[in-house]
């Protein structure tokens, strides 16, 4: 070690001090220790943890409301009134957010547009016992592939089949995933928020309309419509002329109530013939 | 002292996504570079052609995961001019909403992950928590805080809700006294700025020679933005300045980005103006019913054809939050679109990585890299 007349620069002026230790104090024995020293600090801590959590949930509260302090930035989302009615906490979420579907199975018309209409092909029609011991099909779906998109959500006609802000799906087994009709039918009974947002439809193409020539009669349309408003009317057979062959077919026509008719579309899409199309009589 | 190749990535905090940079390295000193992209491909092109018109939009979502609405529109303005659909006044204005909120939330997450990169650790929780509340209002109107799947053909899928407007504007003022106190929290940080002055510089000919876009091309002093060189959705009729510095260099690259969000602040502010002067459709009254109508069985004509959208082609081209983004889309007059091919501006600027990388030392490499804000997912598609 160099003494302090040789390195000017490292020595402090004045008289060497002399190093103080802060010892720590000796640990308390007997019931102290054991007992009353830890449920001081227990006391202390859950006094403290009144108005300041150890844990930081986001964004945390008290027991006696909301803590006002964030980051740096206090009261920020109140600033910015990001949020009408209940504040985000955790496991708070919006009304639209797109979680588990809820169906209501009494208003489901089984018109398929929730499977035609889904572009993970995570729903499969099936059967469901009604009352009267009738079975209608109705929409089950594979969560395990499902993107919540809500395609399935805006096709539906009746609107009973809905997104909802319910989001616990955590399982063990993947056969968990997929809910059944009557699965969504009890979450539909837990009345959370749906919000069916229906696609507008064109205002001057509400119609089913027909093209003769195409039709050949084979009543698809008529056996697959949900609410049963097409029935199959006879045509009369035009008489053949020398030299001209008729077309083979059924010689019965589709007609549309259009009082009754919901506008799923189901007709269009299972006509074999492409001769069902939307328009309007006008 | 030799030279040797080393692997940045694709596990690495530098790469913000799943790509390999490799760099050849003298010491500290860069003597070449090359990226490896693919880590994430995922064939989307190829999905698409295999998905109904609005179905795609889902995959749009997937496509960027930080700007997922530029994204669908994207896409969607290139499959409407394919198909002939005219999207109503208003659709038109909540898109370019959604555009600017969703550069600020990209350039948010920008600003998180780059500061982080340079060395300042404290304005990561305020950029991540920023773009947290402009998450908040895609929520309140599109239902998903990351995939959307709010903009269909023909328009947007629901209005705004009410008192939207209001909410956004508020978020708007705070927002805007948020950037000016990063701006200066940056500004005046030795660390930030010696690690940012006169590094990763490229310079304007060498951003045209490599087709480089977006705030990279405008940090050399190219003001170019698609926004207003080639105008689409409502922005001829909208007010803003494109942000430009002469720099070229990372600092350059860092204060384009921070006059882009007060400039999309700006644009933000004039849409809810006239979203609030002016109701209307949200979606257009002619669309092709892909969502209500179900597909034919296969083998069939299909329902397009037989209502009459005749075949076409459709090109569209956006300023994306890191550059211009193309899209085109083929229509052959199925249910499907025939080829839908997209362009990534993270894919160019990334190959570019050779010129801006040599002669700089490792160190710079987080900071450089975390300049151009890569986003792995649009750019390997």
């Amino acid at each position: 070690m160099s003494s302090p007349a040789t390195s000017p620069r490292t020595a402090p002026p004045g008289p060497a001090e002399e190093i103080k230790f802060t010892l720590p104090p000796p640990e308390p024995t007997g019931v102290a220790s054991l007992v009353v020293h830890p449920l001081a600090r227990a006391g202390r801590q859950f006094v403290k943890s009144l108005w300041r959590p150890s844990t930081i949930v986001y964004p945390y509260r008290t027991p006696f409301g909301k803590a006002t302090e964030r980051l740096e930035d206090p009261k920020f989302r109140q600033e910015v009134d990001i949020r009408s009615g209940v504040p985000i906490g955790v496991g708070e979420i919006w009304d639209n957010y797109r979680g588990v579907h809820a169906l209501n199975i009494q208003t489901c018309i089984s018109c398929n547009l929730c499977m035609f209409s889904c572009p993970d092909t995570c729903i499969e029609m099936v059967s469901v016992e009604t009352e009267g011991g009738k079975s209608k099909k109705c929409p089950q779906i594979d969560y395990g592939k499902c993107s919540f998109c809500g395609f399935c959500s805006d096709a539906c006609p009746e609107g009973c089949l809905s997104m909802t802000s319910r989001y616990t799906l955590t399982t063990n087994d993947r056969s968990h995933m997929v809910y059944s009709p009557q699965m969504m039918n009890a979450v539909y009974r837990t009345k959370l928020p749906m919000n069916p947002i229906r696609l507008a439809r064109p205002e001057n193409e509400d119609n089913i309309l027909l093209d003769q020539d195409l039709c050949i009669g084979c009543n698809a349309c008529s056996r697959d419509c949900p609410t049963k408003c097409i029935t199959m009317i006879e045509i009369p057979k035009p008489t053949a002329k020398p030299g001209e062959k008729l077309p083979k077919r059924i010689w019965k026509e589709p007609m549309v109530n259009d009082e009754d008719c919901v506008r799923c579309g189901t007709c269009i899409s299972v006509c074999p013939k492409e001769c069902l199309y939307w328009g309007s009589h006008g | 002292m030799s030279e040797m190749w080393v692997n940045m990535g694709p596990q690495h905090p530098m790469t913000h996504g799943l790509w390999n940079l490799r760099v050849k390295v003298d010491g500290e000193l860069v003597t070449d570079a090359v990226p490896e992209l693919g880590y994430l491909h995922r064939g989307i092109e190829k999905i698409c052609e295999y998905r109904r018109y609005n179905e795609v939009v889902t995959l749009m979502d997937r496509t960027c995961y930080v700007a997922g609405l530029a994204w669908e529109q994207l896409y969607l303005m290139a499959s409407e001019q394919a198909l002939g659909v005219e999207v109503p006044e208003r659709a038109e204005y909540i898109r370019v909403m959604c555009q600017e909120l969703q550069r600020l939330a990209s350039h948010l997450m920008w600003f998180a992950a780059f500061v982080m990169d340079v060395g300042l650790m404290a304005p990561f929780g305020y950029g991540m928590r920023d773009r947290d509340v402009i998450l908040d209002l895609f929520q309140s109107f599109t239902g998903a805080r990351m995939t959307y799947e709010y903009m269909r053909v023909g328009g947007v899928r629901n209005d705004v809700p009410v008192g939207f407007t209001d909410r956004c504007r508020k978020v708007m003022g705070w927002l805007e006294q948020r950037i000016k106190d990063y701006e200066d929290l940056c500004d005046r940080s030795d660390i930030f700025l010696k690690r940012c002055i006169d590094v990763g510089v490229l310079k304007a000919q060498d951003c045209i020679r490599n087709g480089i876009t977006g705030p990279m091309l405008r940090s050399a002093g190219v003001a170019r933005d698609l926004r207003r060189d080639r105008p689409y959705s409502a922005y001829p009729e909208l007010d803003f300045q494109v942000a430009v510095h002469d720099a070229a260099d990372v600092y350059g690259r860092y204060r384009v980005r921070m006059e882009e969000m007060r400039q999309s602040i700006f644009i933000v502010r004039q849409t809810l103006d006239h979203l609030d002067r002016k109701p209307g459709r949200v979606i257009a009254e002619k669309v092709p019913r892909f969502v209500g109508t179900p597909s034919p069985p296969p083998g069939q004509e299909s329902y397009i054809v037989r209502r009459g959208y005749p075949k076409g082609v459709g090109f569209s081209a956006m300023e994306e939050p890191h550059g211009e983004a193309l899209a085109y889309v083929v229509n052959e007059g199925g249910e499907q679109p025939y080829r839908v091919k997209f362009r990534s501006p993270v894919m160019v600027n990334i190959c570019a990585v050779r010129d801006y990388l040599v002669g700089y030392r490792v160190s710079d490499i987080p900071a450089i890299m975390g300049s151009i804000d890569v986003c792995v997912g649009e750019s390997d598609r």
